[in-house]
Order: structure tokens, then C-alpha cells, then sequence
């Protein structure tokens, strides 16, 4: 009977989490889990669901996501609605009280930055709308430190025997973020007050950072694939103004893109929108690094 | 009298007293009695931003069949289906699409927390002439462990196709042998389901569930009782179906497969027209039991094409007692199994953002029916092949365009069948609106 007792107390130890070996955290997206890699190091386990070279809106609710999330301890997502299309019925049945929103172990990290273009009236004749605002705010080198301060109180707080530990990180990857922000905002520095295209609403936050017109989508809607009328429109566009770049995803069709840059010479840039979109981008840093390479091309 | 007069009047100045107080004396500044960032109009015990989500799902078709709508009711699928014995008496006629045009359902989901403890779902599925409750259901939020309970009337878990809501279905119409075992409406019972997620690296899950057992396919709840009065069989208490399940999937590369296993068995009352006179009715009671397996697997080319091949093949044994009228209102009482199979293969496409496509293959496969020890002469291998092609505006709204050639139903005259072929174009519109929840898997 005693040993018994012994064994239960024992796996019961055991499973709470400040004698698990690394805090088990799951992310939505990759450029989540490389921010939490940065400040939580080897005191956690961190894995994304998503892959960063597809759509984040569609992210396939595979089942295996499921289990992932019965383990997790934490669970980091982009918010904005961004991850509406797929996540809720994973975390439904996943049933892990420790991560559902409301929880210690959730955070929503959206509510680190400001969000734009909130549309004032909602209706779906508009597309894929987001009610909070545009969800894509992390494609901004600028709303990375409020993410990682924000990553980091959070770690801290479900393990607060570390905390000293997470706060030098953070620290020291703030340090390093501004150091590369400067090298970042004198590469870009010239492309403000030239107007681009872009495909999807995706890199709004960026432009806006770096004072970049943006002069049409290559979507009539966010979400609704180009129409030839659409584009008719586009063209219209390009013939009054000087367009500098067309801005394409890595996910989505480019054919129209392709078209418009081919016919009014305009070059196409393939932006990666997530850690692992492209090749180059293996890290957070990584990510910035080729868009902005790319960018100042 | 003047006593009540009075006190109303005192009562009426007291509440009238504020706003009386607030028109002698004019507010210097409006801008000091508000809260920055708090609304100024509407009620302070407005509960507008608890309003749960609220969706409501249109479907309708245009069907072309190439049999007459009273042919097709007279045929069936022998000893998987009925056919109705006369308009009104039977049940189980099934509201199948006519020749024509369709307004098949509209369908109102409900979805909420209720507090940490639980959430609640409910879908109402509204005909032209019904308003009827498909689903309403409870589901815990916090239980350890990875389990998870369920209450209420729900579509059972039972096989991959049953829980999925019609509109979500690949194609226009439920499997046949779906029709065949669980009727247009699957399993869709009162009861309770226990599951778990199993801590383990993959996902798997074992479910059960406890149900009323109403299902009129194979099941049901309601005895019966013979016009001569010398059959009387007692209504089922409930519980009377059990189902049970286990799940698992996995990813291969870019695939994942999801495969699962599960069983069904229950008391059987089925009454056919017994106890009506000049009707040669039939009624079974006895247990059923249905087994099943399916496999799913959906391969990603990229974020947007993907390939999925989804299967199911169930299995059922009716063991009891049949019993007859006969002419002369007399019952005649025989021992009858039916041991039958069925089958369905889909693959579907998705070649771009707004287009799917898709081929299915049904099969009513084993049909061995014995009744007292003699095994009945009836079709068997019966197929249907369907192919469909989708255009999706957007994830809200669906135009399905289907094909299908059904080889299916037959008619019985004087003990011999005849197949009756019928083919069907139709031509499907659903669309959503509101606050719809995204969907599994």
C-alpha cells in the first residue's frame, strides 16, 4: 500500500511542470517558436504546428496537431483571428485545459502591438476580413521586442524559477534585435515614397514602417483570387503612377503577379512571410535578413 | 383607497426625483461625467457582447433523375432499404430530392462557452414545413486527463463520415450503405460519449458512447403489438446502443492518415406496418450490431492543392425474430439474420483555390438474409458511381455540380427483382453566413 502511495506521489511529481526537464511549448507559426527559442533556450521545448511555407489563414487542421497540443504546456499563437480558419476545433479536441484561451498557459500575442487597417463596419461582401484589424503585424522588424518581452514575461511567469534566466535572454536578444534594426532601417531606408504592389494585405505593417506607398493588392479582396477585370484596374493604376516592385507571397499563385510584371516591367520580389517560407529564412533573424535583402535588391 | 393613491405618487417622485434633479441643475460639462474609452449609449447591463455564434446555412439543388419520382419511391435497396408501404404510415420514407427544384435544409448552429467548465452547441434544421433539433449538446472544457465528456443529442463518432455535418459532406447525397444502416441522417442519438486523447506522440483516441438507440435503420426504441394481440413486444429501456471507437492518424511526409475502427450494438424494434389491419406489415426484434473501419488519406502538394482518398467498409448483423401478417391478419413468427456488408471509396481534389473534384464508388456488398434456416434469394453487389466537380467562391459559399449513377434499387414484383437504374444530375447550392466555427479534420 505504501509503496503504492510512493509511486503515485512520484508520477504525480513527475508530471507537474517544474519537474519536467523543459517546458513543453507549442506556437502556431514558426516565426513564433524561433522568438521563444531565443529567450527560452534550453529551458524549453518549443514546436509549430503550422509550416511556414504555406497560407497561415488555411493551415490544414491535421489531427496530428492534436496531439501535440494534449502535451503542450503553453501554447503561443499570432491571434488577430489569424489562426480562426483552423485552430479552434483543434483545440476543442485536443481538450487541454492548461492551453485553452483564458488560461495561464495561453497567449495571444496580438495584444503586444497595435493593430491596423480595423475596419469601422464588418461585412463579408468585403472578403476574408479580419474584425480586429490587419493580423500579418509580425512582417515588421519593428513588432518583434514587444512580442519578446511579451514571450518572455509569460515564460517567466509559468516557470518563475527561471526567470532571472528568461529576463537575461530577452535582454540580450533585445540588444542584438536593435542592432540589426538599424542595420535594416539604413538598407531600406531608400524605398520610402516609392509605391508597390503587393498580392495579399500581407506586408501592410512593414510598408507603413518604412514609408512605402502601397498602390493596389493583386487580390480584389482579401482572400478572393485576381479577376481579369481586377487587373484591368491594376493596369489603369500602373499607367498613372511609377509602381517600384510587386510584392508576391510564397504560397499563393503568381500568375497574375508574373503577368503585370513581365508586361509593364516591374519586378516581381518573392517575400517569404514566415520563418521557413524560404531556404535563407531558418531563424527569426534569418526571416528579416532575406526580406530585407530581397527588399533592397 | 386614498391611501394607495398617495403612496403611488410618493413612489412615483421618488423615482422621478433624479431626472427631476438633473433637469434644474445644467450640467457645466459634459465631457467630466464620461469615462474615457467608455460607450455613452446603450444599457450598462447590455449582454449584446455574450450573444453566442449565430450561423445559418442555406442548402438547395436542381435534380434531373431519370426515373419519375413515384418510381423512384417504389424501389429500394431489398432488405437495406425500404420501401414506404403507404404514404404517411411509415417513417422511414426518407425525404429524398425530387425531380426539380429543392430547398433542402437551412440550418441554424448555436455555439458558446458557457462558463470554464463547458461549451454548448445546437443546430436546428429548418424544412419548408419542420423545424427540428439536429444537435444540441454540452462538452466539457476542463477534465484532466485528455477526457472529454459529451451530453445530449448528437451525431455519434461513429466511422469517419458519421459526425460530419451534411454540408460538409464531398458530395451531395450520404453513402449507401450510411442510407442503408443509419438512414439520410446517420447515426444521430440521445446520449452521452466519453473520450480520450491518448498522451502519446501520434494521435489516438478511444471513445463510447451510451445512446437512446432511436435509430430506425437498425436499431429503435418502440415495441409493438400484433393485431390478434398475441405478439406483444415491450418498448426498449434505454440505454440501448452502445458504440465504441478507436482512432488513430499520423503524417507520412505530407500525408496524413487517419484510420479508425468502430462498433455499434443495440436492441432492434423495427416495425414495418404490424398491427395495421389489411396491411401484410412486418416488424423485427432482436440486436444489431454494426462494425466498421475507415481510412483517410489526404496528400498536400502545396498550401493550396491537395489529393484525399477516404474509405469506409461496415459491417452488420441483424439477429431476431421476424413476424409477419398474413392475409387474414393471422402472425406468423420466424427466426432471421442478416449478415451484410457495404462499402464506399471517394477521392477528391483540390486543383485551386475555388475548385475541387471528385469520384466516388458505393457498393451494398454481402446480402445474405436466412430466415428459418433457408437463405433468401436477394441482390446483392449493388453499386452507385457518382463524380462531382465544386466551384467556391469562397469558403462560404459552394456551387456542386454531381453525377450519379445509381444500380442501387430495384423493384419487387411477386418475389422477383428487378433493377430499376436511375441517373441523377444535380446541380447544389449551400451557403453560409454568420458566425460559423471552422471545421476538423
Amino acid at each position: 500500500m505504501k509503496r503504492i502511495a510512493a509511486f503515485v506521489a512520484l508520477t504525480l511529481l513527475f508530471l507537474t511542470p517544474a519537474f519536467a526537464a523543459r517546458m513543453k511549448v507549442m506556437t502556431t507559426y514558426p516565426y513564433i517558436a524561433s522568438i521563444v527559442e531565443q529567450i527560452g533556450r534550453d529551458k524549453v521545448r518549443v514546436q509549430a504546428l503550422a509550416r511556414g511555407d504555406f497560407d497561415p489563414h488555411t493551415i490544414m487542421p491535421k489531427p496530428s496537431f492534436i496531439a501535440k497540443l494534449r502535451r503542450g504546456e503553453l501554447l503561443i499563437i499570432n491571434g488577430a483571428q489569424l489562426e480562426i480558419g483552423w485552430l479552434p476545433p483543434l483545440l476543442r479536441q485536443a481538450n487541454n485545459p492548461a492551453i485553452n484561451p483564458g488560461s495561464r498557459g495561453f497567449l495571444d500575442l496580438s495584444r503586444y502591438v497595435k493593430l491596423i487597417d480595423v475596419p469601422t463596419s464588418i461585412s463579408r461582401a468585403q472578403g476574408d476580413i479580419h474584425p480586429d484589424g490587419n493580423p500579418h503585424y509580425y512582417l515588421d522588424p519593428h513588432n518583434i521586442p514587444p512580442l519578446a518581452r511579451g514571450i518572455a514575461a509569460k515564460l517567466a511567469e509559468l516557470d518563475s524559477a527561471n526567470a532571472g534566466y528568461y529576463a537575461a535572454n530577452r535582454d540580450e536578444f533585445l540588444r542584438s534585435w536593435s542592432a540589426k534594426q538599424a542595420e535594416w532601417d539604413r538598407k531600406l531606408a531608400s524605398l520610402r515614397g516609392k509605391r508597390v504592389i503587393e498580392y495579399h494585405k500581407n506586408f501592410d505593417y512593414l510598408l507603413r514602417s518604412y514609408g512605402i506607398i502601397l498602390a493596389g493588392t493583386v487580390e480584389p479582396l482579401p482572400g478572393i483570387p485576381p479577376t481579369s477585370r481586377h487587373i484591368e484596374n491594376l493596369e489603369r493604376v500602373i499607367g498613372h503612377t511609377k509602381v517600384h516592385r510587386i510584392f508576391q507571397d510564397v504560397y499563393n499563385p503568381d500568375r497574375a503577379s508574373r503577368f503585370l510584371s513581365k508586361k509593364y516591367d516591374i519586378p516581381l520580389v518573392r517575400l517569404p512571410h514566415d520563418v521557413g517560407a524560404v531556404r535563407e529564412a531558418e531563424g527569426i533573424y534569418s526571416l528579416f535578413d532575406e526580406m530585407v535583402r530581397r527588399l533592397a535588391q | 383607497m386614498y391611501k394607495t393613491l398617495v403612496s403611488m405618487l410618493l413612489l412615483a417622485g421618488l423615482v422621478m426625483l433624479p431626472a427631476l434633479a438633473g433637469a434644474q441643475e445644467p450640467v457645466a460639462d459634459e465631457g467630466e461625467f464620461q469615462t474615457a474609452g467608455e460607450p455613452t449609449s446603450g444599457s450598462p447591463f447590455s449582454q449584446s457582447k455574450f450573444v453566442p455564434d449565430i450561423s445559418l446555412i442555406l442548402d438547395a439543388s436542381y435534380v434531373y433523375r431519370s426515373l419519375k419520382n413515384g418510381q423512384f419511391r417504389a424501389t429500394s435497396s431489398p432488405e437495406y432499404t425500404e420501401v414506404p408501404m403507404l404514404e404517411g404510415i411509415h417513417d422511414e420514407t426518407e425525404p429524398f430530392s425530387r425531380r426539380g427544384l429543392n430547398f433542402n435544409y437551412a440550418e441554424i448552429t448555436f455555439a458558446s462557452v458557457v462558463d470554464p467548465f463547458f461549451d454548448l452547441f445546437a443546430v436546428c434544421e429548418v424544412t419548408e414545413d419542420v423545424f427540428g433539433l439536429e444537435e444540441a449538446y454540452f462538452s466539457t472544457r476542463s477534465l484532466p486527463l485528455g477526457l472529454q465528456l459529451k451530453g445530449g443529442k448528437f451525431l455519434s463518432s461513429f466511422g469517419r463520415l458519421n459526425e460530419q455535418h451534411t454540408h460538409y459532406w464531398d458530395f451531395y447525397d450520404i453513402p449507401l450503405v450510411y442510407n442503408a444502416f443509419f438512414g439520410e441522417g446517420a447515426l444521430n442519438e440521445i446520449g452521452a460519449r466519453c473520450t480520450l486523447v491518448v498522451p502519446a506522440d501520434f494521435y489516438l483516441m478511444l471513445g463510447g458512447e451510451v445512446l437512446r438507440g432511436k435509430n430506425t435503420r437498425s436499431f429503435g426504441v418502440e415495441g409493438f403489438t400484433s393485431l390478434d394481440g398475441v405478439v406483444r413486444i415491450s418498448d426498449t429501456n434505454w440505454p440501448e446502443l452502445y458504440v465504441g471507437y478507436v482512432k488513430t492518424s499520423f503524417d507520412i511526409g505530407d500525408m496524413v492518415v487517419l484510420a479508425g475502427a468502430s462498433a455499434a450494438r443495440g436492441r432492434t424494434r423495427i416495425n414495418h406496418g404490424i398491427g395495421i389491419a389489411g396491411v401484410s406489415g412486418y416488424a423485427v426484434s432482436g440486436y444489431t450490431t454494426v462494425a466498421g473501419g475507415d481510412l483517410t488519406m489526404k496528400y498536400q502538394f502545396d498550401s493550396i492543392r491537395y489529393l484525399s482518398l477516404q474509405g469506409e467498409y461496415l459491417y452488420r448483423r441483424v439477429d431476431g425474430t421476424l413476424y409477419k401478417n398474413d392475409s387474414a391478419n393471422a402472425v406468423s413468427r420466424t427466426g432471421i439474420t442478416k449478415d451484410q456488408t457495404g462499402l464506399y471509396v471517394q477521392l477528391t481534389a483540390k486543383l485551386a483555390k475555388q475548385w475541387r473534384c471528385g469520384a466516388r464508388y458505393d457498393l451494398l456488398q454481402v446480402n445474405r438474409v436466412r430466415s428459418n434456416h433457408m437463405i433468401r434469394d436477394v441482390p446483392d453487389n449493388l453499386p452507385r458511381y457518382s463524380a462531382m466537380a465544386e466551384y467556391n467562391p469562397t469558403e462560404f459559399s459552394r456551387l456542386r455540380l454531381q453525377y450519379n449513377c445509381d444500380l442501387s434499387r430495384y423493384r419487387e414484383r411477386a418475389g422477383f427483382y428487378r433493377r430499376n437504374i436511375a441517373h441523377e444530375v444535380i446541380l447544389q447550392v449551400n451557403l453560409a453566413i454568420g458566425a460559423h466555427g471552422a471545421h476538423a479534420f
